[in-house]
């Protein structure tokens, strides 16, 4: 049976722990490849904020509350929105060599078994969904992302929400649920789940670590084996701090696709309809539906999945649209009115990109703009 | 010109691919290539957010990449068909990169090369009548993996 490594780390600081996952997918690169594939399972300190690969941090994450409450900030090499990472939160990191004919979305959904798995171990019965995450009825529970270097080297994440202080994630990430007042952490429960909600006992990231690590043994078909980084290892992770993951160039750099978000008001007997969306260019990094209704339709919320990572010409918009809502919206207005909906909000976005780009929004939510408060 | 579908996607049958990447090669005359990503690469790559690309100027290798993309959470390489010095990077996609995937093989195009060994590398492309065959194999394999829909 093939063996992989398994490290287990707690309490990791940001730039630390970013540069150790690069370092052990680096010892895979093409040119030296002489070490098993290493699970890495482990906590940030309390607590991390982290960016995706190409997101402007300061759009994704309030550096002010970060300083006022300690939070560390930085930018992962892996894709994806901004996320809060902690000790309610289980880091997982593959480090392996990158196939060289298998596609992106393969490698994903192949990884993400280990993490189905010991969540099942659980009774959590969760799949991958969305865009690239893993979800439970719907509600997100983790989020999944890959980077491969230009040496061959590949590095797997997923965050496991063991549990989430949904308040603290609305102080630190800037989302526009923090606009919605008393009924923030509404939206987001709505939208996000953890292991402690879905199991009814309270979890940690360091917990969850056992049940992950069997996941993974058991989807991959793999013995693991209790290992450290040897020295090169650390001598590459520390040089990583110091050349990249500890400084401002790295956290700060800017992509060159402008980023906005846009949001647009639609009138239906089912009530008022806002959406808002956040714009990478011309592809849709996340959606929102807010409006005049307890619970956020059903097809609304399968269009929101939909609609992430999405391109806005109509043909797309229209076929996303009859996907997700083969029998309406609910809403008493046709998918058409929807679609007009959503290219109105992307269309006003990617005006603002133009005047003043700025924002994507985090993993969850888009950020609201200038152009209206939420309702 | 010559476009056919194969298997469901646009292929330029006069161009060059490396599709262990799924990089298209134009010649453009003497040394001067231009390179993009093929139908199928982006296909199964998801919706492009972002590009960044190496400067005008850098020497890259075959094999390596001249930058790289941001795609439904994978961040990855773009791999060089070919080595070479890069001549001009198309700002157009870098800023909007929508523009590849609706234009592949046209206006989506992301960078010519001077190819420092053409006639040495061009032999490790595919072109002339292997394309369609090799396409079409490769759509076969991803719809098995599951990574395209079948």
């Amino acid at each position: 049976m093939t063996t992989w490594h398994l490290l287990l780390d707690d309490s990791v600081g940001a730039a630390d722990g970013l540069a150790l996952d690069e370092a052990l997918a680096a010892r895979h690169r093409r040119d030296r490849r002489e070490m098993p594939v290493t699970l890495r399972l482990y906590t940030y300190r309390d607590h991390a904020a982290l960016c995706g690969r190409f997101q402007h941090l300061e759009a994704e994450i309030d550096i002010d509350a970060c300083r006022r409450t300690g939070t560390e900030f930085n930018r992962r090499p892996t894709g994806g929105g901004a996320i809060i990472m902690g000790a309610h939160q289980l880091g997982v990191a593959v480090c392996a060599p990158a196939p060289v004919a298998e596609r992106p979305r393969s490698i994903l959904r192949r990884f993400s078994e280990g993490v189905v798995a010991g969540l099942a171990r659980l009774g959590i019965d969760a799949s991958f969904g969305g865009k690239n995450d893993l979800q439970v009825e719907g509600r997100k529970i983790a989020g999944l992302g890959l980077s491969l270097d230009g040496g061959g080297g590949l590095l797997f994440h997923s965050s496991v929400l063991a549990d989430l202080d949904i308040g603290f994630m609305l102080d630190v990430l800037r989302i526009p649920a923090a606009k919605l007042g008393s009924a923030a952490v509404g939206a987001v429960e709505r939208r996000v789940t953890t292991v402690t909600r879905e199991t009814g006992r309270d979890w940690d990231g360091k917990a969850l670590r056992e049940v992950i690590a069997e996941g993974f043994a058991e989807a991959m078909g793999v013995e693991l084996e209790p290992s450290e980084p040897d020295a090169e290892t650390r001598a590459l992770a520390a040089a990583l701090v110091e050349t990249r993951y500890g400084s401002d160039e790295w956290r700060f750099q800017r992509s060159p696709q402008a980023d906005a978000t846009g949001t647009a008001v639609l009138k239906t007997p089912g009530g008022l309809v806002r959406l808002y969306v956040a714009m990478s260019g011309d592809v849709v990094k996340s959606a929102l539906f807010t409006g005049d209704f307890n619970q956020l339709p059903p097809p609304l919320a399968e269009l929101e999945a939909r609609l992430r990572w999405s391109a806005v010409d109509p043909d797309t918009l229209t076929r996303l649209a009859d996907q997700a809502m083969p029998e309406g919206s609910g809403l008493g207005v046709g998918n058409g009115e929807i679609v007009t909906l959503i290219a109105d909000a992307a269309r006003r976005a990617r005006a603002l990109a133009v005047a003043a780009p700025n924002r994507s929004g985090s993993c969850y939510f888009p950020e609201p703009t200038r152009e209206g408060s939420p309702p | 010109m010559a476009t056919v579908t194969v298997e469901g996607f646009p292929v330029r049958t006069e161009f060059s691919y490396d599709l262990t990447h799924h990089m298209w090669v134009e010649e453009l005359g003497g040394e001067r290539v231009r390179v993009g990503m093929d139908a199928l690469g982006l296909e199964t790559s998801g919706t492009l957010a972002h590009l960044m690309m190496v400067e005008v100027g850098t020497e890259v290798a075959r094999g390596e990449p001249f930058g790289s993309l941001e795609a439904e959470k994978y961040v990855g390489p773009l791999v060089a068909p070919l080595s070479g010095t890069v001549l001009a990077v198309n700002a157009d996609a870098v800023a909007s990169p929508s523009l590849v995937q609706s234009d592949p093989y046209g206006a989506g195009w992301m960078v010519e090369l001077s190819a420092s060994d053409l006639e040495g590398e061009r032999s490790g492309l595919v072109s002339g009548d292997e394309i369609v065959t090799r396409f079409a194999q490769k759509v076969t394999e991803y719809r098995l993996e599951g990574v395209l829909a079948e």
